[in-house]
């Protein structure tokens, strides 16, 4: 900023006002305070720039330049992409037609349903209190349904050909309607049985002998084409919506334990960062126990749809193709989320880093701090009250990115001190939070911890 | 204004009004390829969708009640027959339906008379009756859409519904203008504009706000500019379509030799792809520095990862890793492409053809073109098909010329069995348009293009294999600059006169658009523009001429009796 119009440029720590190198930090400050000490306002300004060029340096160090070459040959042009194109944009126009559907649908239904009705409350009284006579049978089944006289219908009313002695007249058990043999459809007892009482298991006839035409009057009721097809789809309406086949159950195993592992992954994702920042708010335990959980949810998830795989289908069937799809979207969400996890990074290389870096900071800062405070002595500033401020407030500010345990020690004398108690309570939440896994609050425990902790310090201070 | 993210939403609307659960998607054909186009299968797993069933084949009669099933179909007759019958005995628990168009209220009766076990939960229209190529570009897949010079009735009926489809996605009730003379732009241009004005409640959106122009839906003919689609091209998206052909997003890498049998059949998708997206548009040089560039940097990666020593080595590429892993299986695949590209250029000569392609269009020297264009078309290194575009490029360039050689060239070509009855059909196919304005370098009366021929013949041509401008290019400019193209391309209806230039262009190209307007649609977008283009289909010089066949059969032989002894040829 001080090259402006300035041709060469000079590197090193610069004094911002003679510009002369003065090779290290230290030597440019004392100079500064010998040589500039008139600009006073300008120091907090340039003890700024210092400190925040540090920090800059500081977490530059650790990224390399590899993975932005790559990101960035790969987003030629995508500012200029995106603004146009990839904005947000709404959904487009789209037209209802389901009130006018229900409106065609609903009356009709409503229609079909009381006449389904009416043979339901029928064929349960056909088969309450059956006789098991065949002659019985007959006489029980005209008691309850009126049936038509035969010498009013000349002609099968479904084939249109006439009755004589080959081809006999036959009723309807249900709605006593009269048709030919041919045209005749039959339910056998167990079937009715299901559809009068869906809940109940009944021996599930052979899929094979539900077509076959079965003759034996005591096992079955005859009955028209209309009036089987009303409780054909009555009785798969309630079979689609009472079945709950075991795939089901495993799908929704799998979606859940899905759901459930997003926050999990994502608070890992966040530990990690946070670890490698060198933040003490978690620790590598809590990243290898939240991995490993993460880990026994994909063993999980892996298995639950290998078992999918397993299950009887057809080859070649709807059926085993959603199988194969459905592992395929396990895997590939095991894939996506949870394969590609961060590594946990090693203990005692990354507490090594962790502590070298906290203590250079600590050092510096330290250094930087005695120096500044030095030359204050030295030079007389003292009826400086603003600065006295300044410096303890970086001073506190200092401390909290610290650990905490070097002031403690030195007041363990306070032991009785409220704020003690209730730091020591906080501290034994975090830990049964850690146990628990209950990382969201270990945060919010932490952060409160903090604040405990600089109110202490603040009050020591003072006294 | 982006067509892909249209078509995304509509399905993801079907797929969230679904709810949660296991979920099948029926479809046709035709929307098939519509949602292929706008997710892979592994987002609509992601979904939840776990099973594709085409509507119109090879259904079976499995029953699996515990699927919810999206139904998403054009809403033709014999769909609105499939789905009846599959009402009447549903094979899946309940029904989500969507009809991807304006669908008459008495099938919607039908249906509802069908659905005997109320399994049907959604019924809507949605309006994703298009196949979405780029953002700024889409296709209706109409591979060929005149006959004698006029409508096929089916390609006009559904390029109207692919049109208002886009125009309802979009939200935009735009003015329209069409190219004047031509009856095909015109009748598309009036059914357009009836359609609009008896689904009125549909297009009630509210006019722009401060005398702001609407928006403009162009239709323009390919007629006027059959050129463009018979020039070698040299950015990505173009030349593979070109040189290999793209079809649905899909390219056939098959008869490539020594191909991966991974890579037999790649998609190319600018909304999958992130280095497709990046450089559809690139030129071909620059696009091979960019992979050279992307190959060296991972190859340093792959030598990092050797030497991973340190904490923060491991740490930089694990965190690399993942953008590493997903981008090393597209690289690859780029990579076959381009090397095939690099190949048929030189094999095919392309560099030196280019060059008099874009020569014979942009600059008027008729005998020295002519010496060149025979010499090439003689030369057994010359693909024959490639010949045959430079005669068609010179016998309309050239038609009325004292010394038009056309008949020469053409026995040149017949010596060597070439296509010859494409040329009187292609110079039937020109516009009469055309004719008198595409070649227009030297025509007094145009004093601002004479102006700029000669201030571009001054500064030098930047690249002599691009210099060639297409016709929509220099149309949309007029428009973006406020001239005046009422002359040429007249409102369908009485518009009142907006001064400023409408902010949003629908251009639609009937007889096929083709990947250097939709790249120059790109550079105006990327201008801040907002052009969105489409086409009955999109052409590559072959495609196109099938077009022109089918287009010319039927009409009569006006412009190239001369020429009719090799037409005879072809019929006999």
């Amino acid at each position: 900023m001080f090259s402006d119009n300035d041709s060469e440029i000079i590197e090193g720590f610069l004094c911002p006002i003679c510009r002369s190198d003065e090779k290290t930090a230290e030597d440019l400050l004392r100079h500064f305070e010998d040589e500039h000490s008139e600009e006073k306002d300008l120091i907090s300004t340039f003890r700024d720039v210092f400190k925040s060029a540090k920090k800059k340096i500081l977490n530059n160090l650790d990224e390399r330049e590899i993975s932005k070459a790559i990101e960035s040959s790969l987003s030629i042009n995508k500012s200029i992409i995106r603004v146009d194109f990839k904005g947000p944009q709404e959904i487009g126009i789209f037209k209802d037609h389901f009130e006018y559907f229900k409106a065609i649908r609903n009356p009709r239904l409503e229609r079909y349903a009381t006449e389904t009705n009416k043979l339901i409350i029928r064929l349960n009284k056909l088969l309450t209190n059956r006789p098991t006579d065949p002659q019985q049978i007959k006489q029980h089944e005209q008691n309850l349904v009126p049936w038509i006289d035969g010498k009013l219908v000349k002609l099968c009313p479904s084939c249109a050909k006439s009755f004589f002695f080959t081809r006999r007249q036959h009723h309807c058990r249900l709605c006593g309607a009269i048709m030919c043999n041919e045209c005749s459809h039959f339910l056998s007892i167990d079937e009715s049985m299901s559809i009068i009482n869906p809940s109940h298991e009944y021996p599930k006839p052979d899929s094979s002998q539900t077509d076959v035409i079965i003759k034996e009057p005591e096992d079955t009721i005859r009955m028209c084409e209309h009036c089987l097809h009303l409780l054909e789809t009555r009785k798969e309406m309630q079979d689609g919506r009472l079945a709950r086949p075991f795939i089901t159950k495993l799908y929704e195993r799998i979606e859940t334990l899905k759901k459930e592992v997003m926050p999990d992954i994502a608070m890992y994702e966040k530990i990690i960062k946070s670890l490698y920042k060198g933040d003490s708010v978690y620790t590598i335990a809590d990243a290898s126990a939240l991995r490993g959980k993460i880990g026994s949810i994909a063993e999980l998830l892996d298995d639950l749809s290998k078992k999918a795989l397993t299950l009887k289908a057809q080859q070649g069937s709807r059926e085993e193709a959603l199988h194969k799809s459905l592992r395929m979207g396990v895997i590939k969400f095991i894939k996506e989320y949870m394969l590609e996890l961060p590594q946990i990074p090693v203990e005692d290389e990354i507490k090594k880093i962790q502590q070298k870096r906290v203590m250079e900071l600590n050092q510096k800062i330290e250094r930087d701090r005695r120096l500044a405070q030095e030359a204050f002595e030295k030079y007389d500033l003292c009826g400086d009250i603003s600065y006295a401020a300044t410096s303890s407030k970086t001073g506190s500010a200092l401390r909290t990115v610290d650990n905490w345990s070097g002031y403690q020690e030195q007041n363990q004398t306070n032991a009785n001190d409220p704020l003690i108690i209730q730091i020591n309570i906080v501290k034994g939440y975090i830990k049964q939070a850690r146990e628990a896994m209950r990382f969201e609050e270990i945060e919010s425990l932490e952060a409160n911890l903090k604040e405990l902790q600089h109110e202490y310090w603040l009050k020591t201070q003072n006294n | 204004m982006n067509v892909i993210k249209s078509v995304q939403l509509y399905i993801d609307k079907m797929i969230e009004e679904a709810g949660v659960g296991m979920k099948i998607l029926l479809m046709d054909r035709e929307t098939t390829s519509i949602v292929s186009m706008a997710f892979s299968q592994t987002e609509m797993l992601q979904k939840e969708v776990y099973l594709f069933e085409r509507i119109d084949s090879g259904r079976s009669n499995e029953r699996l009640k515990y699927l919810k099933c999206i139904v998403f179909i054009r809403p033709t007759r014999e769909n609105i027959l499939r789905l009846s019958n599959e009402l009447k005995s549903p094979k899946y628990g309940s029904y989500f339906i969507y009809f991807s168009n304006v669908i008459p209220r008495t099938d919607i009766k039908t249906l509802a008379e069908c659905d005997e076990s109320e399994s049907v939960r959604e019924v809507k229209e949605v309006y994703a009756d298009f196949l979405s190529i780029n953002a700024n570009l889409f296709s209706l897949n109409i591979p060929t859409c005149l006959h004698a010079l006029n409508w096929y009735q089916d390609a006009l009926d559904r390029s109207v519904s692919g049109i208002i489809g886009v125009l309802l996605s979009l939200k935009i009730r735009p003015a329209i203008r069409f190219k004047n003379g031509s009856n095909v732009a015109q009748q598309l241009a009036k059914k357009i504009f009836d359609t609009m004005n008896k689904e009125s409640s549909l297009f009630s959106f509210r006019p722009p706000e401060n005398g702001d122009a609407p928006p403009l839906l162009l239709i323009l003919d390919r007629r006027d500019d059959p050129v463009t689609p018979l020039l070698t091209q040299w950015t990505y998206q173009a030349m593979v379509h070109q040189l290999l052909t793209i079809k649905n997003n899909r390219v056939d890498l098959s008869s490539v030799v020594g191909v991966p049998s991974e890579l037999k059949e790649v998609v190319l998708s600018a909304e999958q792809d992130e280095f497709y997206e990046k450089n559809l548009n690139s030129n071909f040089g620059e696009i091979a520095t960019t992979i050279r560039d992307l190959i060296e940097s991972f190859q340093l990666k792959a030598k990092e990862q050797k030497k991973i020593e340190t904490i923060q080595d491991m740490k930089n590429f694990v965190e690399t890793y993942p953008q590493f892993k997903k981008m090393s299986g597209t690289v690859n695949k780029h990579l076959v492409v381009i090397s095939e590209l690099s190949m048929q250029i030189s094999k095919k000569a392309l560099l030196e053809l280019s060059e008099l392609e874009q020569d014979m269009v942009c600059r008027a020297d008729h005998s020295a073109q002519l010496q060149k264009v025979k010499k090439l078309v003689a030369e057994e290194r010359i693909n024959i098909d490639d010949a045959l575009r430079l005669i068609l490029l010179y016998s309309m360039r050239y038609e009325r010329h004292a010394n038009c050689g056309t008949v020469g060239l053409l026995n040149a070509l017949k010596a060597r069995n070439g296509r010859t009855h494409l040329v009187p059909k292609m110079l039937e196919y020109i516009s009469q348009y055309a004719r008198t304005e595409l070649f227009s370098t030297v025509k007094i009366t145009d004093a601002v293009k004479l102006t700029r021929q000669l201030i571009k013949g001054m500064k030098g041509v930047e690249n002599v294999y691009t210099q060639h401008v297409c016709v929509l290019k220099e149309i949309l400019e007029e428009i973006f600059k406020g001239r005046s193209i009422d002359q040429h391309y007249p409102f369908i209806n009485d518009v009142p006169a907006y001064r400023r230039p409408p902010k949003e262009i629908v251009a639609f190209i009937i007889g096929g658009a083709t990947y250097e307007e939709a790249m120059a649609v790109h550079q105006l977008n990327q201008m801040g523009y907002r052009v969105i283009l489409g086409g009955t289909t999109i052409h590559n010089s072959e495609s196109f001429l099938d077009e022109v066949i089918a287009a010319t059969n039927g009409a009569p032989f006006k412009h190239s009796r001369s020429l009719q002894a090799f037409h005879s040829a072809s019929n006999a």
